[in-house]
């Protein structure tokens, strides 16, 4: 970033600034932090200060006794098949549809991307029963597909994505016309890869929404080979009323793979999350 | 342009059944089938029969569905102003030109990525009476009292409200961030020329400029926050009693704990019904940056 007014101006509170935004900082971090402190304790430990909880003795055996004697690592891995396969087919709908709207002229083109965008007001959690009605008579109940397809439609990743593809010059796709170029080697050799950067924020951002997502797993999903991680968490925990220090080791195996994915693509995750404020 | 013909009709067609197959059978249909619900005695073992308005007169008369609907209310009149102003305060920190930049915006999002189960199961526990971090903390600094945070209504509230900011108040960080970052460099410039102070630099210009996306997320938060859940299901389970039971949780009961399925189906349509009023009062007001179509 270019030296700003605001940076060279000498600001006489900046000390105080940055100090309030470290302390606010600390105070994001502090129940992440004190989660893995706890999760490293003997089993039975009870702290009666907060501060026992950040002195030894530490311990790893609950790390070993919940990945030898849990299904955590199922969860995690049905929550990732589930947002993988989620994304993907999003992202394949999502951009082809953008595509048209985007580079194709037709008649009711407008009418029907209005009917698309509508869909944005469609809120999710209040039509959960009529959904659970539409996928249990469609037999979807209870299997990886019945929590995939409902997610795959989302209106939001045509809007960002045809805004991005609106950017490609038209002059480059006539030209490509003009050679002899089909209308899908258009979007997938052209276009795509020009929007790479877009398609990678909506991509993420629809991973993150489906690996966190709650409510629908919770009610679409019975048997225990199929929870998702949000769903398997709660389930663990209930069966661990009297000590809290187990449930927290699931808990921080639960958000060590979250943290790590942040830190390798903190610009894309910010940069999805930019554009969806970007509406029309 | 030359007239379009049935050939041109047909060239998107590929390119946009699959996206409008699955959006008609799980965003559209679900509408018109909750519809259709809502008016049947519809339930998972007993004959479905077609009773007319009667799950919204008896929804209307109910005082459960109230108590819920005013709580999602409070829980929104409550939450959304202080998500926005939190949101500001920490966009505005995290801007701050210092080397731990990337730390403090690090460290407003990272809560948002993490699962709600997590979260919620975190804030319990930090918040139990007698060994929870919270109460430890509270005594360190000299308070006496022992509260039960989950166990009273107004402390219940409270402690969802903090964890609700806690957990989400990232996103909206992130896009008052970008905002800022993208105020054109020459009126700081301009102001500066005119000899104009931080202040008023700060009220004049950048509050301002921040104005049309403070509007978007104030308005995108209601409705979001009309559909609070999930932590509320896992950390009071709307206690103490059905104090903190949102509309959604009662919903939830009554679909899927009682079987009523019709009757569910009517609450939720009279939500979506407050939703639908609340996304054209947001196509209205939101100006540029808030319209979607």
């Amino acid at each position: 970033m270019s030296q700003s007014v605001l940076t060279t101006k000498r600001d006489p509170f900046r000390w105080l600034k940055v100090s309030i935004a470290f302390l606010s900082a600390l105070a994001f971090l502090f129940p992440i932090v004190w989660m893995f402190f706890v999760s490293m304790k003997p089993e039975g430990t009870a702290a009666s200060s907060a501060i026992d909880w950040f002195l030894p003795p530490y311990t790893f055996s609950n790390y070993v006794n919940i990945i030898a004697g849990s299904d955590v690592f199922l969860w995690i891995w049905n929550s990732f098949f589930v947002g993988a396969v989620t994304t993907l087919l999003t992202l394949v709908l999502t951009s082809m549809a953008a595509f048209a709207f985007s580079k194709m002229r037709f008649r009711y083109r407008k009418a029907l991307y209005l009917f698309f965008l509508a869909g944005l007001m469609v809120p999710g959690e209040a039509m959960i029963i009529p959904l659970y009605e539409i996928v249990g008579s469609m037999g979807l109940l209870d299997t990886y597909a019945g929590l995939i397809l409902p997610g795959i439609a989302a209106p939001l990743g045509v809007i960002i994505l045809k805004s991005f593809f609106d950017g490609v010059p038209n002059e480059l796709i006539e030209s490509a016309r003009l050679d002899g170029c089909s209308d899908f080697r258009l979007y997938w050799s052209i276009v795509l890869p020009l929007a790479k950067a877009a398609v990678a924020a909506v991509g993420i951002l629809t991973f993150i929404g489906s690996w966190n997502n709650f409510l629908w797993p919770y009610l679409a999903i019975i048997s225990e080979a199929l929870y998702t991680l949000p769903v398997g968490i709660p389930m663990f925990n209930s069966n661990y009323s009297e000590t809290y220090i187990l449930p927290m080791t699931v808990n921080a195996i639960a958000s060590l793979p979250v943290i790590i994915a942040f830190l390798f693509f903190e610009k894309q995750i910010v940069k999805g999350v930019s554009f969806s404020g970007i509406k029309g | 342009m030359k007239k379009l013909t049935w050939k041109d009709d047909l060239r998107p067609v590929p390119f946009l059944l699959a996206f409008f197959v699955a959006y008609v059978l799980f965003t559209i249909y679900p509408i018109f089938k909750g519809m259709q619900m809502s008016f049947f005695n519809w339930t998972l073992i007993e004959q479905q029969e077609f009773i007319g308005m009667t799950h919204y007169i008896n929804v209307l008369s109910d005082p459960n569905f109230w108590e819920a609907f005013g709580n999602t209310s409070l829980f929104v009149l409550l939450s959304t102003p202080t998500m926005v102003i939190l949101a500001l305060g920490l966009a505005l920190m995290a801007n701050l030109n210092t080397r731990l930049q990337t730390f403090f915006r690090g460290s407003f999002f990272i809560p948002s990525i993490l699962s709600v189960s997590v979260i919620s199961f975190v804030a319990i526990f930090m918040l139990q009476p007698y060994t929870g971090v919270v109460n430890n903390l509270l005594q360190a600094v000299g308070l006496d009292a022992e509260p039960f945070w989950l166990a009273t209504p107004s402390l219940a509230w409270v402690s969802i409200i903090a964890v609700t900011l806690w957990w989400t108040v990232g996103f909206n960080m992130i896009l008052f961030l970008t905002a800022l970052q993208g105020i054109p460099e020459e009126l700081y410039e301009a102001a500066e020329v005119d000899g104009a102070t931080r202040q008023q630099m700060f009220w004049q210009i950048t509050l301002p400029q921040l104005l049309p996306i403070g509007r978007l997320i104030l308005l995108l938060q209601v409705l979001a926050s009309f559909k609070v859940f999930a932590q509320i299901l896992l950390i009071t389970d709307g206690g103490p009693g059905t104090t903190t039971r949102p509309i959604i949780l009662y919903i939830y009961e009554m679909g899927f704990q009682r079987y009523d399925l019709g009757y569910a189906a009517a609450m939720s349509y009279l939500l979506f019904m407050v939703l639908l009023v609340l996304s054209v009062i947001q196509l209205r007001l939101g100006g540029k940056e808030g319209r979607m179509l």
